[in-house]
Formats: structure tokens, sequence, C-alpha cells
């Protein structure tokens, strides 16, 4: 009997030190960087170079772009052929499939209207212009902006819907221009595609507020992950914010290689991409006169460091967007985890402070940041 | 006449690219993973098409520079990287027995210079890092050091005749680089694996102030630190190009190949 009593006495005690263990899993200093990352949603504000932003007319009709395969030059791919609302507004594919494989994996557009810069490689300072590129894109859907023209002319009700929105007709003033309105009413629409609240918003909210219950309703394991997540494993100094990303780009320790004697450059390509577009802030398809934002484009350079880097990814419902890393090479979360647990740091430059460096994280604390990561998808 | 402009085509085309001022790449790596991806026919093939006339090549393990060397050998100017593999740059100097790798290695090829290896401050009095300070006064080898201010004035305290190349210039600021090279006359530069020299195709006012007080101190560099940075190796000779172009030729000569091959003893690209 005493030894029976002896035995459910220290396990009383180990779970009492546990449960302790997991109330202090944040240290202040943890507990202040967590409460950057909100409060969500984000305030939302019209894009001021797309002069149809929040119109509801040219959301309408960015929807019905976005599902109609008559913009692409086979007439049998759509936006959403890539960007499937079921599938995390992506493709679940590792690399997207164009008109042949492409080098990259399909990003999901949840949030995408609060991107500083767009695409793997930041290649565009906008939305509208993102959302032209694989319209244009020869291995994407392979269409000119005279075949956009020519398509929304045939189609009454988009043509209609084209003149509702932007008071004229498809083809009135240059292909580019009515390829660049294609572009804006398909941003307005995604615009709307904005991420709900997750249990991690709720569990930051408790801990602004004090509020005990919604500090208490937030699992033990995901409030270990965030305490590795904000402390030793220092992933917030890339993925921070309310969107757990700084919007900029970071070599992740990934290969990128697209096969035997080709390299995916990355930013540095991107740059030059930016550089070149028409479409850019700074160009005259712009609405905003003020070209709010062009100081991006014009003030970006490109650096040795660009060569190979990607940009970071919002973290917001990660776990209906997988496979994850700029070329799909990780299946799953785990996989990612384990990924930054064990980096190879001899791929990354030693100048400076490293930002990465092997966490060596055992089974149970990639466990636990994988709760963490999974907290801040939406149930 | 479509050929007749073709033809004049190329004939204007092609005394450009012949002009095209030739690099010394003082800073580059053939690593055990590059040689695994990249073969060292397509490496001699980057190093030629980027007009890289000459690469102080380092490597770890130093097979890759020897394989290198077989199959670009008017390229390839040898250097011993202390490490078996890429993992020890921040071990190496712990390890004694990097010494025997050296040493042994030492003996069996011939080198210009021991490095590129990461010391910084105190780990210069590791009798490790004496001992490569020693070898190289031995065999009188240049020292490649991707270093700090004060590992480079380490290295100088164990040996004040040392010739030390500074990779990445330290990455420090212009004027302290300066310093640094206007109180020690054995040692060079190289701007690997920095932009900050110009922006726009542009040099800023102070490392322009820095290359023409010490013109014959600076050099180019890729650092290929990862297997895919070898398909960066054009990008850069451009880019290079095209800052040292706001240079007076001569000093953009220097810094494009001369100062490599003076501060190496090699004869005189012509």
């Amino acid at each position: 009997m005493r030894t029976a009593c002896l035995v459910l006495l220290i396990g009383v005690l180990a779970w009492a030190a546990q449960a302790q263990a997991d109330q202090d899993a944040l240290t202040q200093e943890q507990i202040n960087k967590l409460l950057q990352h909100g409060p969500w949603p984000l305030r939302v504000e019209a894009d001021p170079s797309n002069r149809v932003s929040g119109n509801p007319g040219a959301i309408e009709l960015g929807r019905t772009l976005f599902f109609d395969p008559k913009l692409s030059g086979s007439g049998n791919m759509a936006c959403s052929t890539c960007h499937h609302p079921g599938r995390g507004w992506t493709d679940k594919l590792p690399r997207a499939f164009g008109i042949k494989r492409l080098d990259r994996n399909t990003q999901s557009l949840f949030n995408v209207r609060f991107n500083r810069w767009f695409g793997w490689d930041g290649q565009n300072d906008n939305l509208w212009a993102q959302s032209i590129r694989p319209i244009i894109n020869p291995d994407e859907m392979h269409a000119t902006p005279k075949h956009v023209v020519q398509v929304l002319g045939k189609d009454q009700n988009i043509s209609g819907q084209y003149q509702d929105v932007f008071g004229a007709a498809p083809g009135e003033g240059t292909p580019e221009q009515t390829l660049a309105n294609v572009g804006k009413a398909l941003a307005a629409f995604q615009e709307t595609i904005v991420t709900a609240r997750t249990p991690f918003d709720a569990f930051r909210d408790g801990l602004a507020n004090n509020d005990r219950k919604a500090i208490a309703a937030y699992p033990a394991s995901a409030r270990r992950g965030a305490a590795l997540f904000f402390g030793r494993g220092n992933c917030t100094f890339c993925h921070t914010g309310p969107l757990f990303t700084n919007g900029e780009f970071q070599d992740a320790g990934v290969p990128y290689f697209i096969e035997p004697g080709r390299v995916d450059k990355g930013r540095f390509a991107g740059i030059a991409k930016l550089k070149s577009s028409a479409f850019t802030l700074a160009g005259k398809h712009t609405d905003d006169p003020a070209k709010t934002g062009a100081w991006k484009v014009r003030g970006v350079k490109p650096l040795h460091r660009n060569f190979g880097e990607f940009r970071v990814p919002s973290l917001r419902n990660l776990t209906k967007t997988a496979p994850y890393m700029h070329d799909g090479s990780l299946a799953t979360l785990e996989d990612v985890v384990r990924h930054y647990s064990q980096i190879d740091v001899e791929r990354l430059h030693a100048d400076g402070t490293r930002i990465l460096a092997p966490l060596h994280l055992n089974k149970n604390e990639t466990q636990d940041l994988v709760n963490f990561l999974e907290s801040l998808s939406t149930e | 006449m479509r050929y007749f402009f073709a033809a004049l085509l190329m004939l204007l085309v092609t005394p450009l690219k012949a002009a095209e001022m030739p690099i010394f790449d003082a800073h580059i790596h053939y690593s055990h993973d590059a040689v695994e991806f990249l073969p060292p026919e397509q490496i001699a093939g980057i190093l030629k098409k980027a007009g890289v006339k000459k690469a102080l090549v380092s490597s770890s393990d130093d097979r890759g520079t020897q394989l290198l060397l077989k199959h670009a050998p008017n390229i390839v100017v040898p250097a011993l990287r202390p490490y078996r593999k890429r993992g020890e740059t921040g071990s190496w100097m712990h390890d004694p027995t990097i010494i025997d790798y050296v040493e042994g290695l030492l003996k069996k090829h011939k080198y210009h210079a021991i490095g590129e290896f990461h010391a910084f401050d105190t780990d210069i009095e590791t009798p490790v890092l004496q001992k490569i300070i020693a070898l190289a006064k031995k065999h009188d080898l240049l020292l490649h050091a991707h270093s700090d201010a004060e590992a480079v004035e380490r290295i100088f305290k164990a040996n004040p005749d040392a010739r030390v190349l500074w990779a990445h210039s330290g990455f420090a600021r212009p004027e302290r680089v300066r310093e640094m090279l206007r109180k020690h006359k054995n040692l060079w530069a190289d701007l690997a694996f920095r932009s900050d020299q110009a922006s726009g195709g542009k040099v800023i006012p102070q490392w322009r102030e820095a290359f023409e007080e010490f013109p014959d101190r600076f050099m180019l560099g890729t650092d290929t630190f990862a297997p895919e940075r070898w398909h960066y190796v054009e990008d850069h000779a451009a880019s290079s190009r095209t800052w040292l172009s706001d240079l007076p030729k001569d000093l953009a000569e220097k810094i494009g190949f001369r100062n490599a091959e003076a501060m190496l003893r090699l004869s005189p690209t012509e």
C-alpha cells in the first residue's frame, strides 16, 4: 500500500512539474516577440496602384477570369488550374506544371494582398503585375496581350463586365493596357483571399489581454513549440510580424539546382526581371499618380547574396499549402522542421552572424514545433 | 545579304569580346559537393566563358583543386585549404590532425597559398594556427585568411614577414581596410561576396578612395561556397567588369587581374 501511494505521489508530482513547465514554457522576452505577430486580421486598404482595388464589379470580373481558361493561349488553362481553392490556392505539386514542368513550387494565394514582393524571386512589386506574369509566360498560360483582347471581346458577358468596371471596351487603348486591367481585376479578386483567425491568434490575444481562459485553451505542446519558435530557434528572425514573414529574401540552405547544369538564380534573376518590367509601381500602368511604393523598384540593386535566395513565405495557413520550399522539395511540416533542425550551414555563407544554425531538436521538440506551426492555420 | 549582315555583326562583336578585360578570380572553391555536381571539364568551361584567365582555387577537400588543376592548368593557381570537408570551418583550429593533412599534401603537391581558412581573433594563438603560419613561412606561401582585423594582426605578430590575402577584406568598412593596408605592406584584400564597393555600376566614393590609395592591393573573388554558385561565376565577372569600368583603366586592370598576379609572383597576363 505504501509503495502504491509513493508511486501515485511521484506521478502526481511529475504531472504537476510538467504542467508548471508548460505554463512557464514562454519567457517574457518570447511573449513580447509573440505579441508582435498579431493582431489578426490586418486592416485592409485599397491598393493605390490599382484603381479597381476593392471594387465589387472588379472582384466579380476577377473571379470570372480567374476560373476561366479562355485567357490561356491553348484555351484550357486557367489561373485556378494551379491556384486551386480546394487545394489551398495552390496545386499540391512539388513543382508546378504549366505547358511543361516548371522550376518552382506554386505559391498559395492566401493573404497575397499583403505581400511586399511577389513570387519566389520577387520579380514583381505589385499584385496586378504578378497576375499578368503567368498569362504571358510561354511555359504557363502562353497568351499574348492581343490574344487576351480578342477573347475578352468575343465573350459578351465578360466584355460587358469589363466595360462596367473600366469604363471602356477591351482593346480600347493598347493591348498592354487591357492586359494591365485584366491583372487589376484578377488582383481585386485575389485581395479577397484573406485567412480567418487561428488558434494562435486566440492565444496571442489572450496573452495581450491577460485572458486566462484563452491562454489555457492553447495546447501545451504548441506553447512549447512557440517557445522554440520565438526563442532558441529564432525562426521569428525571418518569419516575423502578423504575416509571419519579413517579406524579404533568404538562402534557407535548400539546394537550387533545377537539373544538372541548370540553377534557379532566385532573387538575383528576379531583380533583373523586375528592373525590365513595364508593369511596376514606377511604370506607366500604375494608377497611383504619387507612385507610392515605386522606391522599391527604383532602389533595389542585385547583391552577390541574392543568387539563390528566395522569398520568405508567410506561415499562415501553411498546413493547407504543402509541399514546401521554393522547389517543393519538403513534403511535410515535419520535413521542414527537420531541415532547419539539421541545416547544413556549410551551404550558407559565413559572413557576419549566422541567422541559421542547426537546432538539433529531439523528437518531442520537433513535434512541439510542428504543433505550433499547425496552430497558425485555420481549423 | 542576310549573311553579309551576320558576318558584319560577327566582326563587330568578336573584337569587343576579345577586348573583354581578363579576370583573376582570387577566391574560388571547388569543394567535394561541387565535384559531385559539376565535372571539372564543365568548371573549366565556366571559367573560360567568364573570361577568368587565372583563379586562386582552394577546396575542401583538396581533391577538387587537383582535379581542376589537371583540366585547366593554365587557369588554376592551387591553394591548400586546411579542411577535409567544408564542415570544418569552425572546428579545424582545434584539430591537430589537420596539420598531418596539410603537411602530407605539401609534400605531395605544389601550392601558392594556404587557405582560404576561417580564423578569428584568438583562434590564431592555437597551436594549429601557429603551425599553419610556420608552414606558410617555411614553404613561402601566401595565407588566405577569412578573418577579422584582430586575427590579421595576430598573424603578422606571429610572422611579421607573412604575406596575407584578407578574404572579403574582412567584411570591414573601407576606412578600416585602409588602416590595415597602411599598417601592413604584405597585406592584400579580396572583394569576394561583398557588394558595397559599387552601386548601379558606380564605385562609391569611400571605396574609390581606398582603391586610389592602394591601387596594388585589391582584387576580385567569386567565392563559390556552394556548388550552385559556380553558375554565378559568369554573372560575377560581368558585374565586376561593369563597376571596374567606372575606374581609370590602369586601376581597373590592377584590381581585375594584375594585383593578384603580382601578389602570387606569376608572369603578367599579356
